[in-house]
């Protein structure tokens, strides 16, 4: 079993009800698909799975480990097995591409090897080869604020792909790229799960992606899950019930095709913009 | 991908490497000098003679003096020093006022066109900053060791050595503010015939008066810490006062001294503090008058604040304007000239410099990594009370003027360079760590949070999530505080720790005015040195 959650609930300090009653798990090697409405609690759901959130309620084992119960080191060692593509990706504007992707190993890496890698980078082939997989090879000495909103993106990809995690996280990852460069860079997440047995479950905006490329869709609507089955079974009807809220009256559903794009980074739309989603 | 990126991408080797190491070994041929003539020897602050000396005169600090006489002697230079910093800073906006008014471009009738006299303006223009730059490059703590030498000892000196650096200061950053802004209005007043008051007055002071009154409420500030030391040369307030008790070893007077710097810089810094959020709300409109009334009140209590400093200094201004007491100001300014300019003095006032220059590095260097190891408890990285604690420290720290600094640590480390860049390094750990701890708050979390959340350790998050956001920061702040340390270390000398000050402290004292001119000369181009060569950095890194 890669990750269990029982039932699990989470409550905002602001009182904002996030996630509610949320049963889930995978077996190792499986590769999941979240989609959803903004605002449904996708990225809550992805940061409860990466020990970044913890549940107000209810029960949660990652790669076999309960993360609250463990002492700060072993919760450490966990967290290295776990990698999380953000959204947005956290880079520091001035970092070097090469610095930023050896940076996925520092859960791994003893401190004398984090600190002798800023005054020589240790592993230039490695993560020379990661970005390569990504098209992104020729950037590696650049630095991050010397790149585009999709290289960037990309960059972030490429940590987790070089932090080799057992449970690969993966937040709308490629919310920044043009259709066709989005699937190939998907197919490469899961080729990378695939190829070393790892537990992927990726959040994504555009449905025709999710169901092209995954084999198991969640679907998730007001904190809560709404479906959660093989792509083949999702039907038509339970698409337009999920997005319904958003898209009241309108006839297309988010896909890579219809959907607002090329946005550096899209950060938690909120309510306000829902519509605009829409067309 | 060209010919040459193709090249780059290929190398597996960090094409970055070679400049590092270069910049490393470079780096490291520099320094090594600089330790050496700034005579770093950190082991004397731990011999047993210099321990012994340091130790009885801080074991002496408790109790600090509370004595009814001593206390009304303090009280007095506490007085003093207020009244020499708000009648300095009335002398230096009298003379400000009018060379920012004849220095700034805009406000000049003769630009428009060009029209007739625009070329003796221009000159007149030129001459008027040559005399800024001349008045703001000698610090007031050598006018005033100037100034003691004609008025005799006593605030007189510290009031016209604060008039004369100030002036300069403030007429410049005017003349700065005043032309930053939209110039239009004021342009289109002279082009209606109007005067150069009149475009200031209808054109300018509308847009920037703000901004002026907040600096000069800041230079106020400044002033104070300023007078606070003055009296190290002589000129009045507190640092005669300290000076005394540390030639006496008093360490229970110098403890209440100290105490009451403490106190005067942290109400000077509140209470300018406060005045220029005053300034920032006043003025949002909606009022017949031109100043609210909360305006009024504060210009009527800094014009009484003024005219009770001048009355409670009793300086005789008039007796300083007769006939004969010009005469012998005129024949002791004539005493410096010509400089002496032979070769041997030359030299020796080269290795001032040189040894200026190697105390302001080392010291600064030695803030920054004080100032980092400070700044990490400081911005709360280590709980609450840390975090109240290295606060705490810091300001303690930057609340001590550099030049009581270099009293303490060349009682530790006896005279010469070293105590200077103790001194200096002591002062500027305070003020770094407050500026680089603020750096740390305001860097974005998300980078070294999402390591963390990946199981990087603390240590390894901070170094690749946190780091390359504060670097380019601590940067500035470092290269700007070397600016202002270089100033400060050629004055340093007056109380023996080292560099030109202590050249020129030593030549005057032995009547030696020839010598002193050429030292004076050298801080001067110094610091026009300094002036353009941070601003050319300033251009480059914009």
């Amino acid at each position: 079993m890669s990750f269990n959650i029982e039932n699990a609930s989470l409550t905002h300090a602001n009182g904002f009800v996030a996630l509610s009653g949320i049963t889930l798990s995978a077996a190792a090697g499986e590769r999941v698909a979240i989609i959803g409405p903004s605002g449904a609690g996708k990225t809550t759901l992805l940061r409860l799975l990466g020990a970044a959130l913890r549940p107000t309620t209810g029960g949660l084992s990652l790669l076999g480990r309960d993360p609250w119960a463990l002492p700060v080191g072993e919760l450490r060692s966990l967290r290295a097995r776990i990698g999380v593509v953000h959204q947005a990706p956290p880079l520091p504007q001035r970092q070097r591409v090469v610095t930023a992707v050896l940076a996925g190993r520092l859960g791994q890496w003893p401190l004398w090897k984090s600190i002798a890698s800023l005054l020589y980078p240790l592993d230039i082939a490695g993560a020379r080869a990661v970005l390569a997989r990504l098209d992104l090879g020729d950037r590696l000495f650049d630095r991050c604020d010397r790149i585009s909103g999709g290289q960037l993106q990309r960059v972030g990809l490429a940590r987790v792909l070089y932090q080799q995690p057992d449970l690969m996280l993966a937040d709308e990852p490629v919310s920044a790229l043009d259709p066709s460069l989005a699937r190939q860079t998907v197919r490469t997440l899961i080729a990378d799960a695939e190829a070393r047995g790892a537990t992927l479950v990726a959040s994504l905006h555009a449905v025709d992606l999710a169901l092209a490329e995954f084999a198991r869709i969640v679907g998730i609507k007001d904190g809560r899950i709404a479906f959660d089955l093989p792509a083949a079974e999702v039907s038509e009807v339970l698409l337009r019930d999920l997005y319904a809220s958003e898209c009241a009256g309108a006839a297309e559903l988010p896909t890579l095709a219809n959907e607002p794009r090329f946005a550096a980074h899209v950060v938690d739309a909120g309510p306000v913009t829902q519509g605009a989603r829409c067309r | 991908m060209t010919g040459v990126a193709a090249l780059r991408a290929s190398a597996m080797s960090d094409p970055a490497a070679r400049g590092r190491a270069t910049s490393l070994v470079l780096g490291l041929v520099v320094l090594w000098p600089l330790l050496v003539i700034a005579e770093f020897k950190p082991a004397a602050i731990f011999e047993a003679q210099n321990l012994k000396t340091m130790a009885g005169f801080l074991a002496a600090f408790l109790p600090p003096e509370t004595g009814q006489e001593f206390l009304v002697y303090l009280g007095r230079a506490t007085l003093e020093t207020l009244a020499i910093a708000t009648a300095g800073i009335v002398l230096a906006f009298a003379l400000a006022m009018p060379l920012a008014l004849l220095t700034t471009r805009v406000l000049s009738v003769a630009e428009i066109g060009p029209g007739p006299g625009r070329r003796r303006a221009q000159a007149l223009h030129y001459l008027l900053r040559a005399v800024l730059t001349v008045l703001r490059g000698i610090p007031e703590l050598v006018w005033a060791l100037v100034f003691v030498r004609v008025f005799g000892l006593g605030p007189a000196a510290g009031v016209l050595a604060l008039a004369l650096t100030y002036g300069g200061m403030l007429a410049k950053v005017y003349a700065e503010i005043l032309e930053s802004g939209d110039t239009r209005p004021a342009r289109a007043i002279l082009e209606a015939g109007g005067s150069r008051l009149q475009a200031l007055l209808y054109g300018l002071l509308p847009g920037t008066a703000q901004e002026l009154t907040s600096y000069t409420v800041y230079r106020w500030e400044c002033a104070v810490r300023a007078s606070v030391v003055m009296g190290f040369v002589g000129a009045g307030g507190l640092g005669q006062l300290m000076d005394q008790a540390m030639k006496m070893l008093n360490g229970g007077e110098a403890s209440t001294i100290l105490l009451t710097f403490l106190a005067l810089v942290l109400a000077a810094d509140a209470l300018s503090g406060f005045l220029r959020r005053q300034v920032g709300e006043a003025g949002t409109g909606g009022r017949r008058s031109g100043i609210g009334s909360v305006g009024v009140l504060l210009g009527l209590a800094g014009a009484a604040a003024a005219a009770i400093s001048f009355v409670y200094l009793g300086i005789g201004f008039g007796a300083l304007l007769t006939l004969e007491s010009l005469r012998s100001i005129g024949d002791f300014t004539a005493s410096f000239f010509p400089p002496d300019l032979s070769p041997q003095w030359l030299s020796r006032v080269g290795y001032g410099v040189i040894e200026t220059l190697a105390i302001s590095a080392v010291g600064t260097l030695l803030a920054v990594v004080g100032g980092v190891v400070l700044a990490l408890p400081a911005s709360g990285r280590y709980g609450l009370a840390a975090e109240q604690f290295a606060r705490f420290f810091l300001n303690t720290l930057r609340s001590v003027p550099e030049l009581v600094w270099a009293t303490l640590t060349a009682l530790s480390v006896g005279l010469g360079p070293f105590a200077g860049v103790l001194a200096l390094a002591l002062h500027t750990t305070g003020v770094l760590g407050r500026l680089f701890a603020e750096a740390l708050q305001n860097a974005p979390p998300q980078p070294r949070d999402a390591l963390r959340d990946a199981g990087a350790q603390p240590a390894a998050a901070f170094l690749y999530g946190t780091l390359p956001e504060v670097a380019p920061q601590w940067l500035a702040y470092a290269l700007y505080r070397w600016e202002m340390n270089i100033r400060m270390a050629a004055i340093l000398g007056f109380v023996g720790a080292g560099g030109l000050g202590q050249l020129l402290y030593f030549e005057l004292s032995l009547f030696h005015y020839a010598q002193a001119c050429t030292v004076i000369v050298a801080m001067l181009l110094l610091s026009i040195a300094v002036d353009a060569a941070s601003a050319g950095a300033r251009r480059r890194l914009a």
